[in-house]
C-alpha cells in the first residue's frame, strides 16, 4: 500500500464527497424553496373585524397549518408603495381609495398540502379567494424531484467510480502477491484465510484514503461557505457543522466497505485455482 | 489411494489431452508417468490436484471423489497432498525456513507444532543449516529441496511432483531422488511425471507411459523406455 494508491483513492473520495454536499446543499435548497411556498387568503370587502379575528382561528384550526398572518387593508398598500418606490405618486390616482383587500399568509408544514387546504378555505364564508401560484408550484416541485433524483445518481454513480479505482488499485498488490496466493491454494488454504489479509488492506486503504479526503472536504467546505457568505448572506447554504460531520462518516463509511468490496472483487480471479 | 475410471479431457478448442485414461495406484507405491512432450503426462498431474478437471470419468483420491467436492471442501482435500513442481515456485521473499513453515501456517497449525515440524522436515532434505537463507542464496537444487520440504511438512498421503528435476544436473537430480525415496519408504505415495530416463531405470520403480493421451505401457520395475 503506497502513498499513491491513498491520494488515488482520496481524490476519489473527494469527488465523491464534494458532491455529497452539493447534493445535500441542493437539497436543502430545494426544501427552503417549497417552504416558501404559501397559501395567499384574499377576504370581501364586507368583511369586518370580527369575520376577520374568526377567520384566523378557522385558518389556524386546518391541519398542518404553521402559521397565519393577517395582512391589513392598510398593511397591503404600504407594502404597494414599498414595492412602487419612486413611483409612489402614480398611487395619489386613487385618491384616499385602498383598493387592497383584507389577506391572511398562510405556511403549512408540508408544501404538497397545501392543494388539499386551498379548496378548503376558497370555500370558507367572506373569503373572495385562495390563491397559492398553482403553476409555479407545480413547477418547483418537479424541478426539486429531478434535483434530488439527479443527486442520487450521481452519488451512486462516483460510488462506482469509487469502487472501480480502489478495486484497480488492490489488484496491483494482489498481482504482485499472485504466486503467494496461488501457493497458498496449493497447501490447502481456504479462500477466507486467503482472502482475510487482502481485505484488511483494502480496507486500510479506503480507510486512510477516507480521512484525507474528508479532511480535505472539511476544509474545502468551510472555506467555500465563508466566501459563499461574505457576497450572498442569506444564501440557504447548510452550515459547516454538523454536515460535516455526517459527510465524514459517511466518507469513512464508504471508503472502507468500497476498501473491502474491492479487494474481494480482485481477489475472485485469482482465488480461482 | 488413487483410482481413475476412464477419465478423457477435451481442451476447449477441440484438443483431446486424455482418452479413456484408467489406473489404479496402490498406497505406498512409486509411480513414474513418462512419455514424450505434449502426450497429456501435465493434464494427468494436474488432474491429481483438481487443477484441471476431467470432461468425462470419476478420480477418487483416498477414496473420495474429488470431483463431487464442494467449492469450500476443496482446499482440505489438497491439505492430503504434497505438490512439487519443476520451478520450485517458493516465496523469494521469505527465508527457507518461513517458506516451509508458511504451508503449515495456511492450515493453522499451532505455533509451537510448526517450529519443531520445520526442523525435522529441514533436517531430512538436508538444510537446516540454511533455515535463514533466502531462496535466491541456493542452489537448484537446495531450492527443490525446500520445496519438497515444504511439500511434506504437512504429512501428506499422496506427493504429486511435475517434473522435479528437470531444472537440475543429473548429480543433482539423483540426490534429489535420494531424498524422495527416503519419503516414500516411510510409507507415502508418490507419483511423479519425468523426462529423466537415468532416474527412471536406476529406480526401478513402476513406470506409466502415456502417448497421445492414452496410457500405452504399466510396467512393474519398469524402465524409461524412449530415447532421451
Amino acid at each position: 500500500m503506497s502513498f499513491a494508491s491513498v491520494s488515488t483513492v482520496a481524490v476519489s473520495l473527494l469527488v465523491l464527497g464534494m458532491f455529497l454536499l452539493i447534493f445535500l446543499n441542493t437539497n436543502n435548497l430545494a426544501k427552503y424553496l417549497e417552504s416558501q411556498v404559501q397559501i395567499t387568503v384574499y377576504m370581501q370587502d364586507n368583511a369586518n373585524d370580527k369575520d376577520l379575528e374568526a377567520m384566523s382561528g378557522k385558518l389556524k384550526a386546518l391541519p398542518g397549518v404553521v402559521s397565519v398572518k393577517q395582512v391589513k387593508k392598510a398593511e397591503a398598500l404600504n407594502r404597494f408603495k414599498e414595492r412602487l418606490g419612486e413611483q409612489e405618486n402614480l398611487l395619489s390616482a386613487l385618491g384616499t381609495e385602498n383598493p387592497f383587500p383584507n389577506s391572511f399568509e398562510v405556511q403549512v408544514d408540508v408544501p404538497e398540502r397545501i392543494k388539499e387546504i386551498a379548496p378548503t378555505i376558497h370555500q370558507m364564508p367572506k373569503v373572495e379567494t385562495a390563491k397559492f401560484g398553482q403553476e409555479v408550484v407545480e413547477h418547483l416541485f418537479s424541478l426539486t424531484r429531478i434535483l434530488r433524483f439527479g443527486g442520487v445518481v450521481l452519488v451512486l454513480f462516483l460510488s462506482f467510480a469509487t469502487l472501480f479505482i480502489i478495486s484497480n488499485t488492490i489488484r496491483l498488490t494482489v498481482f504482485a502477491r499472485r504466486k503467494e496466493v496461488v501457493i497458498m491454494k496449493y497447501v490447502g488454504a481456504t479462500d477466507w484465510f486467503i482472502r482475510w489479509p487482502f481485505l484488511m488492506e483494502g480496507m486500510t486503504l479506503g480507510f486512510w484514503g477516507a480521512v484525507f479526503a474528508g479532511a480535505f472536504v472539511t476544509i474545502i467546505y468551510s472555506m467555500l461557505l465563508s466566501k459563499i457568505y461574505a457576497t450572498l448572506a442569506f444564501f440557504p447554504l447548510l452550515p459547516t457543522w454538523p454536515t460535516m460531520i455526517y459527510v465524514d462518516i459517511f466518507i469513512l463509511f464508504v471508503g472502507t466497505a468500497i476498501g473491502a468490496l474491492g479487494s474481494f472483487i480482485s481477489l475472485r480471479k485469482f482465488l480461482r485455482v | 489411494m488413487l483410482l481413475m475410471t476412464d477419465v478423457s479431457k477435451t481442451y476447449p478448442g477441440g484438443n483431446v489431452a486424455l482418452k479413456e485414461v484408467n489406473i489404479h495406484i496402490q498406497p505406498g507405491e512409486f509411480v513414474f508417468v513418462v512419455g514424450p512432450s505434449g502426450a497429456g503426462k501435465s493434464t494427468f498431474i494436474k488432474m491429481l490436484f483438481r487443477e484441471v478437471l476431467p470432461t468425462t470419468g470419476t478420480i477418487l483420491v483416498n477414496g473420495v471423489d474429488i470431483l463431487a467436492l464442494k467449492p469450500r471442501e476443496i482446499p482440505y482435500m489438497r491439505r492430503q497432498l504434497g505438490i512439487i513442481f519443476q520451478d520450485y515456485r517458493l516465496l523469494p521473499d521469505r527465508t527457507v525456513y518461513d517458506n516451509v513453515a508458511f504451508a503449515m501456517q495456511v492450515i493453522e497449525t499451532p505455533y509451537r507444532k510448526i517450529k519443531r515440524r520445520v526442523l525435522n522436515v529441514l533436517d531430512l532434505v538436508g538444510l537446516r543449516r540454511r533455515a535463514n537463507s533466502y531462496p535466491n542464496e541456493l542452489s537448484g537444487g537446495e531450492q527443490q529441496r525446500i520445496a519438497i520440504a515444504r511439500a511434506i511438512v504437512n504429512d501428506p498421503l499422496l506427493v504429486i511432483a511435475d517434473e522435479p528435476t528437470g531444472n537440475l544436473d543429473p548429480e543433482t537430480g539423483m540426490e534429489i531422488m535420494q531424498i524422495f525415496s527416503e519419503i516414500n519408504e516411510n510409507g507415502t505415495t508418490i507419483v511423479m511425471a519425468t523426462h529423466d530416463k537415468d532416474i527412471v531405470d536406476s529406480m526401478g520403480k513402476r513406470v506409466v507411459a502415456i502417448e497421445k493421451g492414452r496410457i500405452v505401457r504399466d510396467e512393474r520395475n519398469g524402465v524409461y523406455g524412449y530415447e532421451s
